[in-house]
């Protein structure tokens, strides 16, 4: 544990990291138990501050209307964890992908950004919406573990939450978070300490509360999804 | 009110029953552990109907959520005062929906001095909290505590104490390494 470790400890605990430096602090804390553990603690030992607050009525109506949400219209969303908890099945499931579009797409795009970037992704990987019918952004996965998204056709996104970038690295591994995203534009994300992407790894783009996904796994709904595909 | 004489479970018992879709779990969370979060969010967020919209999304939440909780990683209190916090600071930043008119704004950020004052006062002599803020530099405890018991940014702590920027960023990374090194 270094003394910047420490530092970005406490300014994570305090809400200070602008979202891009909370975005690759939440990466580490997903690969480094120690780091981890270590914010854990000192979120507890600074509960003691939150109880001075006090306890303020909520009142009934408060929880009606958490109560009327439980299944109201987002009732896919609201739906118990448990219930929702295979998760994973997203990751296998329903992969039918239009390949020879990702292959257009992706030669396409290639060949438009050869004389504008000197830097060479290792994959690319093409995301089509769910049914695969229409692509929604580009990845270009770097061998640093950083990703470029070029994102053109998003679903907008409710004003609680964020669009967050997964892939899968392996099954064991399971889903690791890239970063999450408020806007559409092109952007850079840095994802945590991976193995090279192979070809066939998947990326995907779901919605997630604010903040992202608060159990480190996608929670919400795929919004694209595709296979990553070694530049020719 | 023959429900309040009986001890509410415990947040930990609750929450493997809220995984499993017990709706009335849900409910009795609310009825123990509303009354703090809101009164959390509200010190942050200072507006009753942003308080109260904080805690609505984070019940949502943990009813998406409760298969998620690790006993083993803390208390499930923990674990609701940290969602409570990070849906309240982000209601904060995202700062186009939070509508405090000029004058208002003046005024609640010189209030905040007072809240963090009074917060402190209110640890417990006993606490390993109290007896580290404590031991670091005034300014330095009051940067801190005013990031994270008002939830004021880095800019809006040098307004207050006003100080530069520069000076805010070292006194909070120094105060929170002192506290870090003085709780271990």
């Amino acid at each position: 544990m270094t003394p910047q470790d420490r530092e970005q400890i406490g300014e994570y605990v305090l809400g200070l990291l602008e979202d891009s430096q909370a975005q690759a602090f939440e990466a580490r804390l997903a690969n480094e138990p120690e780091l981890a553990t270590a914010v854990a603690k000192l979120q507890a030992q600074l509960e003691t501050l939150d109880d001075t607050a006090g306890e303020l009525p909520a009142g009934p109506a408060l929880w009606q209307r958490i109560a009327d949400r439980l299944d109201g219209p987002n009732a896919e969303q609201a739906q118990p964890a448990l219930n929702r908890s295979a998760n994973d099945n997203h990751w296998t499931r329903r992969l039918g992908m239009a390949a020879s579009i990702v292959i257009a797409l992706a030669v396409g795009y290639l060949t438009g950004t050869h004389l504008t970037t000197s830097r060479q992704p290792v994959m690319i990987a093409v995301l089509l919406s769910e049914d695969g019918s229409e692509p929604g952004a580009i990845v270009e996965a770097y061998a640093d573990d950083t990703i470029r998204l070029v994102p053109f056709d998003l679903t907008a996104r409710p004003a609680d939450r964020v669009y967050q970038v997964w892939t899968l690295p392996d099954p064991e591994t399971g889903p690791v978070s890239m970063g999450i995203f408020d806007d559409p534009a092109t952007l850079s994300l840095s994802g945590p300490d991976l193995p090279p992407p192979e070809p066939g790894q998947l990326y995907e783009i779901t919605l997630e509360p604010s903040g992202g996904s608060p159990t480190g796994r996608p929670t919400g709904p795929i919004l694209v999804k595709g296979f990553a595909k070694m530049p020719l | 009110m023959l429900h309040t004489m009986k001890p509410h479970p415990a947040p930990e018992d609750l929450i493997p029953k809220i995984a499993g879709g017990e709706r009335a779990a849900l409910a009795q969370l609310f009825e123990a552990e509303s009354g703090r979060l809101l009164a959390i969010a509200q010190r942050i967020l200072r507006r009753r109907d942003l308080a109260e919209e904080a805690i609505q999304e984070v019940f949502l939440s943990v009813w998406r959520n409760a298969g998620s909780y690790d006993r083993s990683k803390g208390t499930a209190r923990g674990w609701l005062t940290v969602m409570t916090r990070n849906r309240a600071l982000n209601m904060l930043r995202d700062g186009a929906r939070i509508d405090y008119k000029d004058g208002e704004t003046l005024a609640e950020l010189g209030d905040r001095t007072a809240d963090v004052r009074a917060a402190f006062d209110a640890l417990s002599a006993r606490d390993a909290l109290r007896h580290c803020l404590e031991a670091l530099d005034a300014s330095k405890r009051e940067a801190v505590l005013l990031c994270y018991v008002t939830g004021l940014n880095h800019g809006e702590a040098a307004a207050t104490m006003n100080v530069p920027l520069g000076t805010i960023k070292s006194w909070v990374r120094r105060g929170v390494v002192a506290l870090q090194e003085c709780l271990a």
